[in-house]
């Protein structure tokens, strides 16, 4: 479903961000990348969604190689993976119903099918009282459960997540971790790029170490370290 | 894909609403611009106006200082003979007299002391066609009587084009300026409006939004905007071209200034297209040029 194969991407003229990484990951898995600030998490998550282009190597994504992608094909390109962020980039003037329909009026949908599928996932993520609430009259938690239900709401085959929790106490990170699994479940390949240790170990999913922009460990049903 | 103007339209005029004050300096911009671009081109077209009713006047009148009524009426007789002469109106010294002092009734100490006698009989020669006065003038001309004694459209036009050629270019040239600078001014107005709205965009576009759909709202907004200002601006050039042609049929009674010369209907449809394009293409340019960035 993702393929990175010899990615090596630098920023300016000498910091590395990722060297030489082959990646794989299958439809419909469950992928922690996990890594300490500057290890190349969100760097790879950008170039998943082709924000910008690696130095070297080619990516895959549901088999299109994305430096094939000409520019104005990158919206067609995004509204196949949906996206989450830490800093939740919902849009403040819009209320959560509208954030989400936002995302289906983009494709051209029609207006009675957002009309009766934006109230069905917000309902599913659990905001179904809060509806016409602006993203500042939201908690942190609720926020990403919008950013979450706006990333999932066309049904994409791709959700990538970029520290989806570093702004969240624990107890509202649990609950968007069981979300997350649960769009999982209905064949939708996640991949969530974390520092949220306690997070990684509960889950017991598969986990890509990555440090200084290499993959130091890969495995399945992992924890956030080595287990001795 | 289908095209959703009514999503366009509600998202238009909801960005509209929530950045009111940038709205509001987009439009004021566009009508401070606007209104002086069309105040120029009221006054270019009034000058226009007033040089070419001076072409219309095919007259060429000339002068018979001393010569007695049989030499007048010889030439009128003569003169009507020619082909370029459609009529000639011979005006004695008495009518002349007349005349001047009607032109200055307001102002009696000027003809006060005047006799008949002063002012010289002369012939008003109506020609069939205006390029023709430069051979009637030859004619007479040979008829003995020197430049002086003529009075013809082709010198008018010749001394008002060496005064007024500078004046229009001028005119011209200060209205092209300003509408760049309006159309700079106005740019940018709309530029700082999509930098406080770049986060936005930036979102717009991770959820897969592609240019034309962030930016169709930016266009519209641009669009209300430019009509609202050009529109005002253009109600008001018109009113004021009412007012100036009405003081002026009192207080400029030699210059022969005519509602006629401007059109209300173009200069409402010119203002309002040019105030619509700069509001369309500005927000255009600069929501393209931002979405190029990211």
């Amino acid at each position: 479903m993702i393929r990175f194969s010899n990615v090596t991407k630098v920023y300016g003229k000498d910091t590395v961000a990722l060297e030489r990484l082959n990646l794989e990951i299958d439809a419909g898995e469950f992928v922690f990348l996990v890594g300490a600030s500057g290890s190349g998490k969100s760097t790879m998550v950008r170039l998943i969604l082709k924000e910008m282009e690696p130095s070297a190597g080619a990516i895959f994504v549901n088999g299109t190689r994305l430096s094939s992608v000409p520019r104005r094909r990158i919206p067609r390109l995004r509204r196949d993976i949906g996206c989450v962020f830490q800093d939740f980039k919902l849009l403040p003037n819009k209320t959560a119903a509208e954030n989400v329909a936002y995302a289906m009026e983009v494709t051209g949908q029609r207006r009675r099918v957002i009309q009766t599928k934006v109230p069905q996932i917000l309902d599913l993520v659990g905001l179904s009282g809060k509806m016409d609430k602006f993203p500042e009259m939201l908690s942190g938690g609720e926020q990403q459960r919008v950013s979450i239900a706006r990333a999932f709401v066309s049904q994409p085959p791709i959700l990538v997540a970029d520290e989806p929790t570093g702004n969240l106490d624990p107890n509202t990170s649990v609950g968007i971790m069981q979300l997350l699994h649960r769009i999982n479940r209905t064949g939708t390949t996640v991949v969530v790029a974390t520092h949220d240790r306690e997070m990684v170990d509960v889950m017991r999913k598969r986990v890509v170490a990555l440090e200084e922009g290499r993959i130091v460990r890969d495995k399945v049903k992992g924890a956030y370290a080595d287990e001795v | 894909m289908r095209f959703n103007l009514g999503f366009f339209l509600s998202e238009a005029f909801k960005n509209i609403r929530l950045n009111l004050l940038m709205s509001i300096t987009a439009v004021t911009t566009t009508f401070i611009c606007i209104l002086v671009f069309g105040v120029g081109l009221l006054v270019s077209s009034h000058v226009e106006g007033i040089i070419g009713s001076v072409r219309e006047d095919v007259s060429v009148e000339v002068f018979m200082p001393g010569r007695g009524e049989e030499e007048v009426m010889a030439l009128e007789e003569k003169a009507n003979g020619w082909e370029e002469v459609a009529s000639v109106d011979r005006i004695s010294e008495e009518q002349a007299l007349a005349a001047f002092k009607d032109t200055f009734r307001e102002q009696p100490e000027l003809y006060e002391n005047l006799d008949r006698g002063v002012l010289p009989p002369s012939l008003q020669i109506q020609l069939t066609d205006p390029d023709m006065a430069d051979e009637v003038a030859g004619k007479l001309k040979a008829e003995g009587f020197t430049e002086e004694n003529l009075s013809y459209p082709q010198q008018t036009i010749q001394r008002l084009n060496s005064v007024t050629s500078y004046m229009i270019w001028g005119l011209y040239a200060a209205t092209v300026l300003f509408l760049i600078a309006s159309v700079l001014l106005i740019s940018n107005a709309i530029r700082l409006s999509i930098f406080a709205r770049r986060k936005e965009i930036e979102v717009m576009k991770l959820v897969g939004a592609s240019d034309s759909f962030v930016r169709t709202p930016f266009v519209l907004e641009g669009l209300i905007q430019g009509l609202l200002g050009a529109g005002l601006a253009a109600l008001t050039v018109v009113w004021l071209n009412f007012l100036f042609v009405d003081w002026s049929q009192e207080a400029l009674t030699f210059v022969p200034i005519s509602g006629t010369s401007v059109s209300t209907a173009s200069v409402l449809l010119v203002l309002v297209v040019v105030g619509v394009a700069i509001g369309v293409g500005g927000s255009f340019l600069s929501v393209t040029r931002f979405l190029r960035k990211i």
